[in-house]
């Protein structure tokens, strides 16, 4: 097969095109210092490195492939813009005005506000966070330093892959019959926050795996040879550095728990009036509430501008913790002197 | 019971060699100087190390090395690479136990105490044997938080006494002069020969007795080199030092004795060859392996 791809090559025309005074040139330089001098300056101004048929099919296909790799990543990313856009387009100036955001919401009346919903999604994804984080962490040390390849290991490796597979919307149905009613919480926050944690902790635990595994071994090693106890190592050397990882996976996982809506619905709540401070009472993050809006919003009769500007105040609010969380991962990361 | 403690004192070190003849160590023994005693006066042995095998798994990566570390020399390893002699390295502060499926035969004494015994402590070991690594290995903290670290998780507090230690142990390992002012900045700042000397400052800080030095020097220049060279002859004075070097003129210029291991055909375990002064190997080996091979004719 090689051999046959070399014989096309030359039968095409593969042969370097060298020109005459080039080959003078190498094969004249017995002629001593002089002519051979002479010779190579009139090769070099004879002109550059030509290209045979073959490099040039090879710089044509080079360059098509990088048009179609340009057109596909122009194609999704313009579906981004899109839908980012429709969102804004629809929502932004409902979502930027402080009487919307800060305001009480209105049944029956038009020019209701969505605080309490706002703090319904925070509310939720700090508890939410508070659960789930120690969780995954503790687990993902576990898994990357204590663990090893044991049995036990691989089976909480699969069972959170398992995790990581099942719909949000069973995950909403489970809690709603263990924590809202087998446990008795009711439409609660800690009941959605509860039900939220297991949504993710696969995810939280897997991005600490990685961060915690990205350290460098040679860190525990000379954590180790310092004669300091494998936790001690852990504790000191290996968690702070994993942390620009470990924080960057909690904010995306803030992202999703406010932009999740169907394990919320069944655990939380769609519509609240009272501003839901304590975990113990019912709530509407922003992602049901808007659910909420387009299916019964009969009773609202701006339905579709609240639900539009809580849309877009969502989305800015997603996009803006990721990216904060790319940044404060960079700067703690620069802090502590790596050069990226 | 002020006579207990003079017997246990007495069974540290090199004493043990003349108090505990049934452990069967009445003697130092060099391979290259079998007839030979060791009795050079005040010199003790730190290390005494009998028929140590090493295994990852099935393999057996070291067979039967038997080797007496004296005290407050350096000991160069040589050997043409995979003979096993960072595994060697390795063994000597039992970080070969961060290895799945690493196993250990043979008697490894440290002053005379097993150290692969059951009630054994790593933890302590390695205070006592530091280690310096291939590649330099500061933590992505300050200079002054890299050396501080051992001594804080010894759990010493206090600013004034965690200052010394840091003062200290940076002007044994030759750096205060050039990082007294940039105690406060990342580690990893520091050049790769300034880094490399602070990883043995972060040993330094927690008052071993053996330093181990696998292969410090590869991955920095000539005069960076150059000074640890000098660091570690002035070192020496305080500690007992073991380094691996693939570079037999380093293990010629600042060893005092030289173990060349050897691995004799793919597969087989590495085993040592020769072991002696360092003059004495390098000018009159006994084994024709380790002429062949000091004089580059393999490896």
């Amino acid at each position: 097969m090689e051999r046959a791809a070399w014989t096309t090559a030359v039968k095409v025309g593969g042969m370097r095109e060298v020109e005459p005074g080039a080959t003078g040139a190498a094969g004249g330089g017995w002629l001593g210092p002089c002519g051979a001098q002479a010779r190579v300056e009139k090769g070099v101004r004879r002109g550059s490195v030509k290209a045979s048929a073959a490099h040039r099919r090879a710089a044509l296909a080079d360059r098509l492939a990088t048009a179609g790799i340009w057109a596909l990543s122009i194609l999704a990313l313009s579906t981004v813009a899109l839908v980012i856009g429709a969102v804004l387009w629809k929502g932004l100036g409902t979502a930027l005005s402080p009487a919307f955001v800060f305001g009480k919401p209105q049944a029956m009346r038009e020019g209701g506000g969505v605080w309490p919903m706002v703090v319904s999604s925070f509310h939720l994804s700090l508890l939410t966070l508070a659960l789930v984080v120690p969780l995954g962490v503790g687990a993902a040390v576990y898994m990357s330093e204590f663990a090893g390849v044991g049995r036990l290991a691989r089976l909480v490796r699969f069972g959170a892959d398992s995790l990581s597979a099942v719909p949000s919307v069973v995950f909403g149905i489970f809690g709603m019959v263990v924590f809202v009613v087998y446990l008795g919480l009711g439409y609660s926050l800690l009941a959605g926050a509860l039900t939220l944690a297991l949504l993710n902790l696969p995810t939280v635990m897997r991005s600490a795996e990685e961060s915690i595994k990205a350290v460098p071994r040679s860190y525990l090693e000379a954590a180790l040879a310092t004669g300091c106890t494998k936790w001690e190592a852990v504790k000191r050397v290996v968690l702070p550095v994993a942390v620009p990882g470990i924080a960057t996976g909690a904010i995306l996982t803030a992202g999703r728990i406010v932009g999740e809506s169907a394990a919320v619905i069944y655990t939380v709540g769609l519509f609240v009036r009272r501003v839901p401070w304590s975990p113990f009472r019912p709530a509407a993050p922003m992602a049901a509430n808007i659910w909420h809006m387009y299916t019964e919003g009969a009773l609202v009769p701006d339905w579709f501008r609240v639900a539009s500007g809580e849309a877009a105040l969502l989305l800015l609010i997603v996009l803006t913790l990721n990216l904060v969380a790319r940044t404060t991962a960079k700067a703690v990361r620069k802090r502590m002197g790596y050069r990226d | 019971m002020a006579r207990i403690f003079a017997v246990l004192g007495s069974l540290r070190g090199d004493r043990l060699l003349v108090e505990a003849p049934e452990k069967g160590i009445t003697r130092h023994r060099f391979p290259a100087r079998r007839d030979e005693r060791f009795d050079a006066p005040g010199e003790g042995i730190k290390f005494h190390i009998r028929d140590l095998s090493l295994f990852y798994g099935k393999r057996k990566v070291l067979e039967n090395i038997t080797i007496d570390i004296p005290e407050r020399r350096i000991t160069a390893v040589i050997g043409p690479s995979g003979c096993g002699k960072s595994s060697f390295l390795r063994c000597l502060n039992r970080m070969n136990d961060l290895v799945e499926g690493c196993r250990v035969e043979g008697e490894v004494l440290l002053d005379g105490e097993e150290i692969y015994g059951r009630d054994g402590d790593v933890t302590s070991l390695r205070r006592r044997v530091g280690m310096v690594f291939q590649k330099p290995n500061p933590f992505p903290k300050t200079v002054y938080e890299n050396v501080a670290f051992g001594p804080r998780v010894l759990g010493i507090k206090d600013r004034g006494v965690l200052d010394g230690i840091v003062e200290n142990s940076l002007r044994r390992a030759a750096l205060w002069e050039e990082v007294k002012d940039k105690l406060r900045e990342p580690a990893l700042a520091l050049s790769g020969g300034q880094q490399q000397r602070l990883c043995i400052a972060r040993v330094l800080a927690v008052e071993p007795e053996v330093i181990l030095l696998d292969e410090p020097c590869s991955a920095l220049d000539p005069v960076a080199t150059q000074r640890i060279e000098d660091l570690l002859a002035e070192l020496k004075e305080k500690y007992t030092i073991v380094i691996v070097t693939h570079n037999m003129q380093q293990a010629a210029r600042v060893s005092d004795y030289t173990a060349f291991f050897l691995i004799e055909k793919q597969g087989d375990p590495g085993r040592l060859v020769e072991f002696g002064e360092t003059g004495a190997l390098f000018t009159a080996p006994a084994d024709e392996r380790t002429e062949r091979y000091i004089t580059g004719r393999f490896g």
